[in-house]
């Protein structure tokens, strides 16, 4: 007698998984999207190195594992005139089922902090990474480790993310517990009429490697020649860390009447700081970084942006610490003759503002890079 | 105590997440799909990811968007690969398992109509051609009675409550549909065997259903905006076919028609590819009838 219903309940549950599932393409997503440039000089704080190379060359697979995963996998190769490179930035899983606006991913990942962290390279507007990316985060902080994503279901955007690392690809570090990072962003966003749009965010880091004061990771090696320089844009570390990072962002863009193909103006902003360097750091030393770029499309093919940036290190020396300040200039013109390639000219300066041991010894004034950027097969949709 | 502060924690937390269960909640990719949710669901709260100013294929993944996919029952767009450089951003983030593709909660209309134009492989260099074929497939309204139909059981598997009423609403739809259509035919008639020169392919299905032919594009390869060595090789063909008109979507600039009618006589006719509302063209009939309006009066003054 008890089963009966049980049995209907069965049915009528199975006649409506029938009725609401549908064949859904289970194709193999494959896209490769090379990067090739030409820079005239190298640059302070990393990026790409001077003369001909493959900047963040990669291949990108996405693949549906049943329902309820997706799985995807990022290979980068990075080739320039001293050196090859090989990694995989991305291998994760993600759900896709899970209700109430949540998601998981387990893998190596992209963290959710920041505006740019999250988004894949090729689609920046500038050549390199800001300075505080580069100081900060080695250009962009992908790691192993778990996260969790929550779009809540209000009328405007957000979305809140934890996430749980490794901690080993944020740097050097003698040693760490299992949880290397921690790391939580809460993001907001909406439209303000037609033809506006923003989003702001809140991002933590937490490092919890060892930050041991140790000579040679803050000094650079400096008495063996700046040409044995790791730069960070292949070092893939962050080049200065501290316990706490800190990030804010804040992103507006206009387009007449919403229509981004024919006109935008994008204008981002972004803050970070990094405390608790290290056994000896007082409240007062921490470093600093910031940015702010304006990118106008001016046509459906073509736009124009600058950008200018700046970052204030504490240079551990001993029990102590020195100041650095680096700032940054960026100009560029870009070309899309089709959606899969891109034709930038950037021109960079950099200021060494106050110089501590020769710390920015790099630092260009007149550095110009060209760069073609071509996709083929599958490529992300573009993120905000 | 204790045990009371959690409760009511768990109160509001349930109060914060769970939805109102009463009215679908309908995300269109485009305004034409909104408008036909609206008029098979009066009693849904339906929203237009884009309008009829701006180019479908070049939408962002605003935040705004995802907030308003997150909450969607049901979504419906055109599909054939005019969202492909959006939707699936929207999708992955809004995390909302209802409009995953592949089910019921997303009806994509050119997976339920055969598209034209489809391509066997796409060569390297083409522009943006879609294997899938061309997606502007609302401006077919004989396509537009199957898509409606695809809609409407949707909307009853989303509702089963109201599936009854959803039912006997795109029947009165469908049968008024059929007497529009017999009338389009008739104001039709004179347009049959013109031509026209357009810019994209976005009224591709409107010229097959008129029987008007397109002689020239003034895009060099699909999705490539017109540069002004193309524009000048067209001239001469403009001049000597004499079309009706040089046509472009209310999202695109009007300089290169224009451009080209100064040098060939040809008059300009901006028309929408979709519903406008703010131009009082609420619904898809509206929307014929305003097409038709236009092209017949160019026809009258040829």
């Amino acid at each position: 007698m008890k089963s009966k219903p049980f049995a209907v309940l069965l049915g009528t549950s199975a006649m409506a998984f029938s009725a609401v599932s549908f064949a859904e393409p289970v194709a193999t997503e494959i896209g490769l999207t090379v990067d090739a440039y030409h820079k005239s000089d190298n640059t302070a704080l990393g990026g790409r190195l001077e003369g001909w190379g493959l900047s963040h060359t990669e291949l990108a697979v996405k693949h549906p594992f049943g329902e309820h995963l997706m799985g995807r996998m990022t290979a980068v190769v990075e080739v320039n005139e001293a050196e090859s490179n090989f990694d995989f930035e991305e291998m994760y899983l993600e759900t896709r089922t899970l209700p109430a606006g949540l998601s998981l991913r387990a893998g190596r990942f992209l963290s959710d902090i920041g505006y740019l962290n999250g988004q894949h390279p090729h689609t920046d507007s500038f050549v390199e990474r800001p300075l505080m990316y580069r100081a900060f985060l080695g250009g962009h902080y992908y790691d192993d480790g778990l996260g969790a994503h929550w779009v809540m279901p209000t009328d405007f955007y957000w979305r809140l993310s934890a996430e749980a690392f490794r901690g080993e690809e944020l740097g050097e570090f003698a040693d760490g517990p299992k949880v290397g990072t921690l790391a939580f962003a809460s993001k907001l966003g909406g439209d303000i009429g037609d033809s506006q749009s923003w989003q702001a965010g809140v991002s933590y880091l937490r490092n919890r490697m060892s930050l041991e004061e140790d000579e040679h990771d803050h000094h650079h090696d400096h008495d063996h020649g700046h040409d044995e320089h790791d730069h960070a844009g292949h070092s893939h570390g962050a080049e200065y860390a501290g316990k706490h990072m800190y990030l804010a962002d804040l992103v507006w863009k206009w387009s007449p009447r919403g229509n981004n193909r024919e006109q935008q103006l994008a204008l981002s902003a972004e803050y970070a700081r990094v405390t608790d360097l290290n056994q000896y750091a007082s409240n007062d030393d921490y470093h600093e970084g910031w940015y702010g770029s304006a990118v106008y499309r001016f046509s459906p093919q073509w736009s124009a942006g600058v950008r200018h940036g700046r970052v204030d290190l504490k240079l551990g020396h001993g029990d102590h610490f020195h100041d650095s300040s680096l700032e940054e200039t960026s100009l560029m013109l870009a070309w899309n003759p089709s959606h899969t390639q891109t034709l930038r000219l950037q021109y960079t300066e950099q200021d060494a503002v106050e110089d501590w041991d020769d710390t920015f010894a790099d630092a260009a004034d007149n550095v110009l890079t060209l760069q073609y950027i071509i996709s083929f097969g599958a490529h992300d949709a573009h993120t905000f | 105590m204790r045990i009371r502060s959690d409760q009511a924690l768990a109160g509001v937390l349930l109060a914060c997440v769970s939805m109102p269960a009463s009215a679908l909640d309908i995300f269109a990719c485009e305004p034409e799909w909104a408008a036909l949710a609206t008029q098979l669901a009066p009693d849904a709260s339906v929203a237009s990811a884009t309008h009829v100013y701006q180019d479908p294929h070049y939408i962002e993944a605003r935040p705004s968007l995802i907030a308003r996919l997150r909450r969607a029952d049901l979504a419906v767009c055109s599909g054939a690969a005019l969202e492909a450089g959006w939707l699936p951003a929207l999708q992955q983030r809004a995390a909302n398992p209802r409009v995953r593709s592949g089910q019921s909660g997303l009806l994509f209309a050119a997976d339920v109509v055969e598209t034209i134009d489809q391509l066997d492989e796409v060569p390297f260099g083409a522009g943006d051609v879609h294997p899938e074929g061309n997606p502007h497939l609302q401006l077919d309204p004989e396509r537009i009675r199957s898509v409606a139909a695809a809609l409407s059981q949707r909307l009853q598997q989303a509702d089963a409550a109201g599936a009854d009423d959803y039912r006997s609403r795109y029947l009165r739809w469908s049968l008024q549909w059929q007497q529009r259509l017999d009338g389009w035919r008739e104001r039709a008639a004179p347009l049959r065997g013109k031509t026209i020169v357009v810019q994209h392919s976005t009224f591709d299905y409107l010229w097959r259903w008129l029987g008007v032919e397109v002689i020239a594009d003034l895009e060099p390869k699909p999705g490539v905006p017109p540069t002004p060595g193309h524009l000048a090789s067209l001239v001469a063909t403009v001049e000597d076919a004499k079309p009706l008109a040089i046509v472009h979507s209310w999202y695109q600039s009007s300089q290169p028609a224009e451009w080209l009618s100064e040098h060939t006589g040809v008059p300009v006719l901006a028309l929408p590819s979709t519903v406008a509302p703010d131009q009082g063209i609420d619904t898809l009939d509206q929307l014929f009838d305003h097409l038709l309006d236009q092209l017949v009066q160019v026809a009258n003054e040829h």
